[in-house]
């Protein structure tokens, strides 16, 4: 965007670009609803074969150690091409958190799975009564000598009824003040017995998110990760880095693109207030790109951006609406259609790329909790 | 979020906070009532330290720095509503070095001893900075100028780089205040400053080269001044934020400091994200680019998203005082019309968006 490629980093671009050409099916470009695993898998895990599944993992555990200026390559490749997005849970959540305070046989058994494609994910965090007020939640785990027993009620659980292990949250001391001192970070095989998972249709037409029962589920001790009733400094500890994570260009630049060729496609682009909206909106594209490259320099020279990083989540996430509302401004009476709608290049998702916007601002910790976290964190202004 | 900053950088931002105390609201305020914006002095002093050749290279005796420091240095004069044309000064003398041999007034617009401003706008509602209606007739080094230039800061000014149709398009001149055919006609503003029409009637005037790396003269002061005023629209905006948030933490009604409101504490985000954006925004393209290649659709961006910001938090600013912020006695809105003024000159947020739309090909 605004930066220019030295000699070895355009060099770098174009062997990212003829790969991507090359190796990712064209049935998986420009995809809004994610595709199952049966499809997606595959490509993930030629990402991995090439060594570029995980750009900012550090080397020593398989990464690209990948400087700043390629993560942002690869981040632009990915969006010129439309690339699907992948299963992040395991990649960007419990992959950096096990890096950091898993065990040395923790780290061997479910990295290089990780890294490999081969075991996904989920994140056990909110329940039914515990959304934004996660402090809350109640799935509990007592410890029987070698084991826990876990018995509660996990939801919004993105692609559990795909994963194989779950990361989760749980009540370890019932009678803990404050109740985030009560709270133990559990690793949770979900073929274990006791477990039962239930897909939740959402608004887009997609099953991406399920609820999960777990009754009385064993799980050996040596799952937790860091100490007892200490996990919520961890969940939190990397809480920047999976803001940043989901605040990446990459969404913002396809939608750019996408409603450049719908409004070309329905001649509104030769209106003028429209031209103004798409202008505001790609400044702001530009602002995003820069805020994101301002964290991720920060990132490299620490471990993790801290409450700040809900800046970006917030514009990143805003903008993300704003953009799938001018494609539907774009796309005028063919912005309802079910299907993708045809254009002279390409077929553009509309009405479900539009509705799945809608969450973007409510996960991930919503933009009013993200709101508050700033307010009361880093603008120090009186709770 | 914080910036990275070589040690040279940190320096010259910190010297350049030690030149704002002098500033300030009461100081700016002063001016209101006086035919002059600035002290003479002052300019001087800011001379002494190398800002106003700042961007000049090192073979014409300038420092030779990148739009970085720029950007440094014009966020804390916007901080400290310094009312020397700093900004305008420096842009200007990066534009009299470029050619091979500088131009003969550079050394005292350097020094601060004289003061050159750009006059490149033409119409309320932004131009095309290639496509000027002012006309440059004659041959060679020295044509003759004749046209209008509007919103000129000619205030204190001895002299103008105005932008021209010449025989190869367009083209940068330097014209002198007392120069025969020179008229103004100065239009006061609510922000104390005079902003002038620039009557040229077959001025005599001298043309300016461009630098070997740009594409025309006229081009790289239009975008150098965006990327100048949109560093101390940052600054004027950093300040109100500042100066909001102690008023938030410090007033109290229903027995409680507002600032523990929601709504207001999210008044007061709302503006500190806007300017994060800005401010990454600026130094990012700041940091990847160079003072006479500055990627045009970068310039007008950065410049319609400060202009946009900047009036947006300042405004909010006033909100968030309640009555207080509309007096005139509170210094908060002092900071509303230095943004109303930074934020039209060279062209307003629309303007922008609207020239944006053209370079990126959005319009077709």
């Amino acid at each position: 965007m605004f930066r220019h490629d030295a000699p070895a980093e355009a060099q770098f671009r174009m062997q990212v670009r003829e790969w991507l050409e090359a190796n990712l099916p064209h049935v998986l470009r420009g995809r809004t609803t994610r595709p199952p695993p049966a499809q997606l898998m595959p490509w993930y895990q030629a990402l991995s074969r090439k060594g570029w599944i995980a750009p900012h993992w550090p080397v020593q555990y398989g990464g690209m150690g990948a400087t700043l200026n390629e993560q942002i390559i690869m981040t632009e490749e990915l969006a010129r091409i439309g690339a699907p997005q992948l299963p992040a849970q395991g990649l960007n959540h419990i992959g950096p958190i096990l890096m950091e305070f898993g065990t040395a046989s923790q780290k061997a058994q479910h990295l290089p799975p990780i890294l490999a494609g081969t075991a996904i994910w989920a994140q056990g965090y909110s329940e039914p009564g515990a959304g934004s007020d996660l402090a809350s939640l109640s799935t509990r785990a007592a410890l029987e000598r070698d084991r826990f027993v876990v018995r509660g009620h996990k939801i919004w659980t993105t692609w559990a009824h795909h994963s194989d292990w779950m990361f989760a949250l749980v009540r370890t001391d019932p009678q803990a003040q404050p109740r985030q001192a009560g709270i133990s970070f559990l690793l949770i095989d979900l073929h274990s017995p006791g477990i039962r998972i239930r897909p939740i249709r959402t608004i887009a037409g997609d099953e991406e998110f399920s609820e999960v029962f777990l009754d009385d589920v064993a799980v050996p001790a040596e799952n937790l990760v860091g100490k007892l009733h200490d996990g919520w400094r961890i969940a939190n500890a990397l809480l920047g880095h999976e803001r940043l994570a989901t605040s990446s260009p990459q969404f913002a630049l396809s939608a750019l693109e996408r409603i450049r060729i719908m409004a070309r496609a329905s001649g509104i682009i030769a209106d003028g207030a429209f031209q103004d909206r798409l202008a505001a909106a790609a400044i702001n594209v530009t602002a995003l790109s820069a805020l994101f490259s301002h964290a991720v320099e920060l990132t490299n020279h620490e471990r993790s951006l801290g409450p700040e990083s809900s800046v970006i989540k917030i514009f990143a996430s805003e903008l993300l609406q704003t953009l799938n509302e001018l494609l539907v401004e774009a796309a005028g009476g063919f912005a309802l259609a079910q299907q993708p709608v045809a254009t002279n290049l390409e077929e553009v998702d509309v009405a479900a790329s539009y509705l799945q916007s809608r969450r973007v601002t409510i996960y991930g910790g919503s933009s009013e909790i993200q709101r508050n976290i700033l307010a009361r964190r880093v603008l120090n202004l009186p709770s | 979020m914080d910036l990275q900053l070589t040690p040279e950088q940190t320096l010259l931002r910190d010297s350049a906070a030690r030149f704002i105390a002098a500033a300030g609201g009461k100081v700016a305020r002063g001016y209101r009532a006086q035919a002059a914006s600035f002290a003479p002095a002052r300019l001087r002093q800011a001379g002494e330290l190398g800002w106003l050749g700042m961007l000049v290279p090192a073979y014409a005796n300038g420092l030779g720095l990148g739009l970085t420091e720029l950007a440094l240095v014009l966020e804390q004069a916007g901080r400290g509503l310094v009312c020397e044309p700093i900004a305008l000064a420096a842009v200007s003398a990066a534009a009299l070095a470029q050619a091979r041999t500088p131009h003969p007034m550079l050394e005292r617009v350097m020094s601060g001893a004289a003061l050159v401003v750009p006059a490149l706008q033409e119409s309320a509602h932004g131009d095309d900075p290639l496509a000027p209606r002012t006309q440059a007739a004659g041959e060679g080094s020295a044509p003759r100028l004749s046209g209008r230039k509007m919103f000129v800061c000619a205030d204190g000014a001895d002299g103008f780089l105005v932008s021209a149709n010449g025989r190869h398009g367009a083209a940068l001149c330097y014209v002198a205040r007392d120069a025969p055919g020179v008229t103004l006609a100065a239009m006061p503003t609510v922000e104390g400053r005079s902003l002038a029409a620039l009557e040229l009637a077959d001025a005599p005037a001298d043309l300016i080269s461009a630098h070997q790396s740009s594409r025309s003269a006229v081009d790289a002061l239009q975008d150098l001044a965006l990327i100048a005023l949109s560093a101390e629209l940052l600054g004027v905006t950093e300040s109100a934020h500042e100066i909001t948030l102690d008023y938030l933490r410090i007033r109290k009604q229903f027995g409680k400091p507002i600032g523990s409101f929601q709504v207001l504490a999210h008044q007061a985000v709302n503006n500190f994200i806007r300017i994060e954006a800005m401010r990454s925004l600026l130094f990012q393209v700041a940091a990847n680019n160079e003072p006479y290649r500055i990627d045009p659709a970068m310039a007008v961006a950065v410049k319609a998203k400060a202009s946009e910001d900047a009036l947006a938090v300042t405004q909010s600013c006033i909100q968030l005082h309640g009555a207080i912020g509309f007096t005139d006695e509170h210094d908060i809105g002092l900071y509303l019309k230095r943004a109303m003024l930074l934020s039209s000159l060279m062209g307003n947020a629309a303007a922008q968006r609207r020239r944006y739309a053209a370079i990126a090909g959005q319009t077709a």
